[in-house]
């Protein structure tokens, strides 16, 4: 940090109303150039409505923003970018019926007047490598899993001359290695006199990266500290406002029913295609019996997305064999998967587990409208599946002022905890849970993770995926890694260290469990 | 103090009716602006039009006929958005539905009551039929159904005015262009108005009911609003994609069919007035409301009905066109606007 130079942002009594809450209540922040600031919160706690307003997207009702000490108004984000602000969203925006490297140059006075395809590609290619995010110039963003949109999103903000860098959640998709592979990206790009503002949930990372700390909470500042001041358990009491049990256990309470001898769930030799005819999965052969955790871990893109898919029979297998309590049910629908008791938290929650422009009361019922007592002989009945919708709210702990709104008017946190709950319901024999934790705050993470516990204990088999480690270690009875479509190594947690599962991540082979 | 603009999720149910209200009345005055500019007097026009159509029963019943084939292109459209797919073909699908209709009512004899339900039968696989390409590219293919839809009304309307004025030409030569008067016709429920109208607000209540209060009605609402969640909850998405398609083709065959037998009662080139491209029309206004569908069509009729009366007053019927084109417009913007409000921005307490 340059000790006299004036902040590259600053920020001073930013106010912003939302009909019915205020997300953000005069709240100051300066980001020195030279810094990685870390800002903290809870979901709601103001941290998007903030950046919303510093990348142009949202207009104060009050304060004043500063970059390079002259004040600023920005009417859109490309007003931001062009002033060197530019922001990773948490959820991409990335057109998805194009390339990769169309993306990249989409909307960027660098592209060249001429586009041929081959250029675009070389371009591309060249600036990932310079910028070190591997990305496939070629694909099509639908393709993309969810990890690997991410990188390119994180790409586009880099190679327009961003000054001030804001990422939302970046490393939720990347291996241990990745994300320092990144930290190392932006500490080069900081020390350069730029300034990345890292909006983040994970305590040990922020401590780990950032310079400063800024803690909001309901909509103002708490505090901003140097990141060597402060520590985990200081941070979490700043963001919740009281301690919080952090830490799960793989222990089981005494009433809590067996491992069942007989896979619930078994995958055998399954391989799956892509339309290009491309493997994403090779060889999968796995158990999952009543009443285990089975962890997966693995960076997004190596083919979790289709493993959850066939899981769930949202995918039919090329070949090999899916087996639920002992029958094949490979040619099997997904709602007979669900019938047998399959719940399934999907990766992508907003475009495949939701219909956004429908209502709540309908969206909670998307499980359990054949069923009584919101169904009978055919009939779909409105005003029991609004009681049953306002039962699952409530087991959400999700307020919903109005069931007859869009779903897509709630909040991603709230959408991803009503999405479980309602899978919880289904779920009586096995849940797959695809990131079911992603994007939420530590204390509804830990109320997640719970509940998980609790299908656990009841006996019910559990598939977590997952990019936290951590949290697998403390969770999982056993961890599958997996890479590249393929299982990589079977590890037990009790034992295993974080090395030996990277190494696995990393493609190495390591036990068969 | 200062007032800023705020954007609501979902606008409050007053609001969103009077946009609608302010966006009919601004079409209309853009309109009269139009006519006193071309030298026309506005005011006693609206005046004529007001009391040519509500004055008498026999305006009335005119009105009548106008809003039964408008309810079934309109349900037609409305039914498709439902499961996600723009019919832009009820007017293919009713010509379509009209010629199965009148080919059954001019070859097969016997008595009315016999007769009526065959060609029922005949308009909706008539309509089912014109429906059935698109739909199966839709579904198997992912062919935009806009495209093909919109261009069978072409090859349906052509047909039409090919069997009107060749093979099926009236032999007794009475009228151009037409065939013969068909035996079979409509029951009158009241004057010169056919069952048409309360089988059409029936079958609308029915498709609402349908949609609403069924398990079947919610897969479809689900397939519509995401094909990806649907396919998650295991639904069967192209099958439902296809028969609300096909159900949609049936319908607008089977205004055709009221048209032909309650109506008009020859088959004839043009038949179809712009009954199915109004439909989309009815559809947008409606948006997700079962009983919209019958507003719109009332509201339409309306429009349609004034045209006639102005084109007996020497106005051009194409300002009724322009009148739609400006209502479809102004109700856009007035929904979108519907969403704002202005709040007075206050002081906000201190930590």
């Amino acid at each position: 940090m340059t000790a006299g130079a004036p902040p590259l942002v600053q920020l001073t009594g930013i106010t912003k109303a939302f009909p019915g809450i205020i997300a953000a209540a005069n709240v100051d922040l300066d980001v020195e150039p030279g810094e990685i600031h870390a800002l903290l919160g809870e979901n709601g706690a103001g941290k998007s409505t903030l950046m919303n307003i510093l990348t142009g997207i949202y207009r104060p009702d009050a304060g004043d923003i500063r970059i390079d000490d002259c004040r600023r108004q920005f009417a859109s984000p490309a007003d931001a970018m062009a002033a060197g602000i530019g922001m990773v969203h948490q959820h991409f925006k990335l057109v998805r019926s194009f390339t990769v490297a169309e993306n990249i140059h989409l909307g960027w006075e660098r592209t060249p007047g001429l586009i041929r395809a081959r250029d675009l590609a070389l371009r591309t290619r060249e600036l990932a490598d310079r910028f070190g995010l591997a990305v496939r110039p070629d694909a099509r963003i639908d393709e993309l899993s969810t990890g690997e949109q991410q990188r390119v999103e994180i790409l586009r903000v880099l190679v327009r001359r961003a000054r001030v860098l804001i990422m939302d959640e970046p490393t939720a998709v990347l291996t241990p290695g990745e994300a320092q592979e990144l930290f190392n990206t932006l500490r080069s790009f900081v020390a350069q006199g730029n300034a990345v503002i890292l909006i983040s949930h994970k305590l040990d990372e922020v401590l780990k990266i950032a310079d400063r700390i800024s803690v909001l909470r309901g909509g103002r500042k708490i505090a901003t500290e140097r990141a060597r001041d402060c520590s985990a358990s200081m941070l979490a009491r700043m963001m919740v406002g009281h301690e919080l049990p952090l830490g799960l256990t793989r222990l089981r309470r005494a009433a809590a029913a067996p491992m069942t001898a007989a896979p619930v769930l078994e995958l055998r030799d399954v391989v799956v295609s892509d339309a290009l005819g491309l493997t994403r999965l090779e060889r999968i052969s796995l158990q999952l019996h009543g009443g285990e955790i089975l962890g997966i871990a693995g960076v997004a893109g190596n083919g979790q997305k289709e493993l959850s898919q066939v899981m769930t029979g949202t995918r039919h297998v090329s070949s090999g064999e899916i087996l639920l309590g002992g029958s094949d049910f490979s040619r099997r629908s997904a709602r007979e998967f669900a019938d047998f008791g399959v719940g399934h938290i999907p990766e992508d929650r907003l475009h495949s587990g939701l219909a956004p422009a429908l209502s709540v009361a309908d969206n909670a019922l998307l499980r359990e409208y054949r069923r009584a007592p919101v169904s009978r002989r055919g009939w779909y009945r409105p005003r029991r599946a609004l009681a049953l919708a306002r039962v699952m709210a409530s087991a959400a702990a999700v307020r919903v002022e109005d069931f007859a709104m869009p779903i897509g008017n709630l909040s991603g946190g709230n959408q991803q905890r009503l999405v479980a709950r309602r899978e919880m319901r289904i779920a009586s024999r096995v849940l797959v849970a695809a990131y079911p934790a992603r994007g939420l705050d530590v204390g509804a993470i830990d109320t997640m993770l719970r509940y998980l516990v609790e299908l656990r204990d009841a006996g019910i088999g559990v598939i977590l995926f997952s990019e936290e480690l951590e949290e697998l270690l403390n969770l999982a009875d056993r961890i599958a890694v997996l890479c590249r479509g393929a299982i990589t190594g079977v590890f037990d947690p009790r034992t295993a260290s974080l090395e030996e599962i990277g190494m696995a991540m990393a493609g190495q082979r390591g036990p068969r469990g | 103090m200062a007032y800023r603009i705020q954007r609501l999720p979902t606008p409050p149910r007053a609001i969103a009716l009077t946009a609608r209200a302010l966006a009919v009345g601004l079409a209309l005055i853009t309109a009269g602006v139009a006519l006193a500019w071309k030298g026309a007097s506005p005011w006693s026009l609206a005046h004529e039009v007001i009391t040519d159509t509500f004055g008498s029963a026999f305006a009335l019943e005119d009105l009548a006929l106008l809003v039964s084939p408008l309810i079934l292109t309109g349900l037609s459209v409305w039914v498709g958005l439902r499961v996600g797919a723009w019919n832009i073909g009820a007017e293919g699908q009713f010509n379509s539905g009209a010629l199965a209709a009148a080919g059954v009512g001019l070859f097969v004899p016997g008595p009315t009551a016999v007769v009526l339900p065959l060609m029922l039968i005949a308009a909706i696989g008539g309509g089912v039929l014109w429906m059935a390409g698109p739909a199966l590219a839709r579904a198997y293919v992912g062919v935009s159904e806009l495209i093909t839809t919109l261009l069978l009304n072409f090859v349906a309307a052509l047909l039409v005015y090919w069997l009107a004025t060749g093979p099926w030409l009236d032999p007794g030569g009475r009228a151009i262009g037409t065939t013969a008067r068909i035996p079979a016709e409509m029951p009158a429920v009241w004057g010169g108005v056919h069952w048409g109208l309360p089988l059409a607000v029936l079958l609308t209540l029915g498709a609402g009911t349908l949609l609403n209060y069924t398990r079947w009605g919610y897969e479809i609402r689900v397939c519509g609003a995401n094909s990806d969640a649907a396919r998650y909850a295991g639904m069967p998405v192209r099958r439902h994609l296809m028969t609300v398609m096909l159900l949609s083709g049936g319908l607008a065959g089977i205004a055709g069919m009221f048209e032909v037998a309650g109506t008009v009662h020859h088959l004839q080139g043009g038949i179809s007035n712009n009954f199915g491209y109004l439909g989309i029309m009815v559809a947008v206004l409606a948006r997700r409301s079962t009983l919209g569908v019958l507003a719109g069509a009332v509201f339409m009729a309306l429009l349609l009905n004034s045209g006639t009366i102005l084109s007996t007053r020497g106005v051009d019927v194409s300002i009724v066109l322009a009148v739609t084109g400006l209502v479809l417009l102004y109700t856009a913007i007035g929904d979108e606007v519907a969403h704002y409000r202005l709040v007075p921005t206050r002081e906000l307490p201190c930590p």
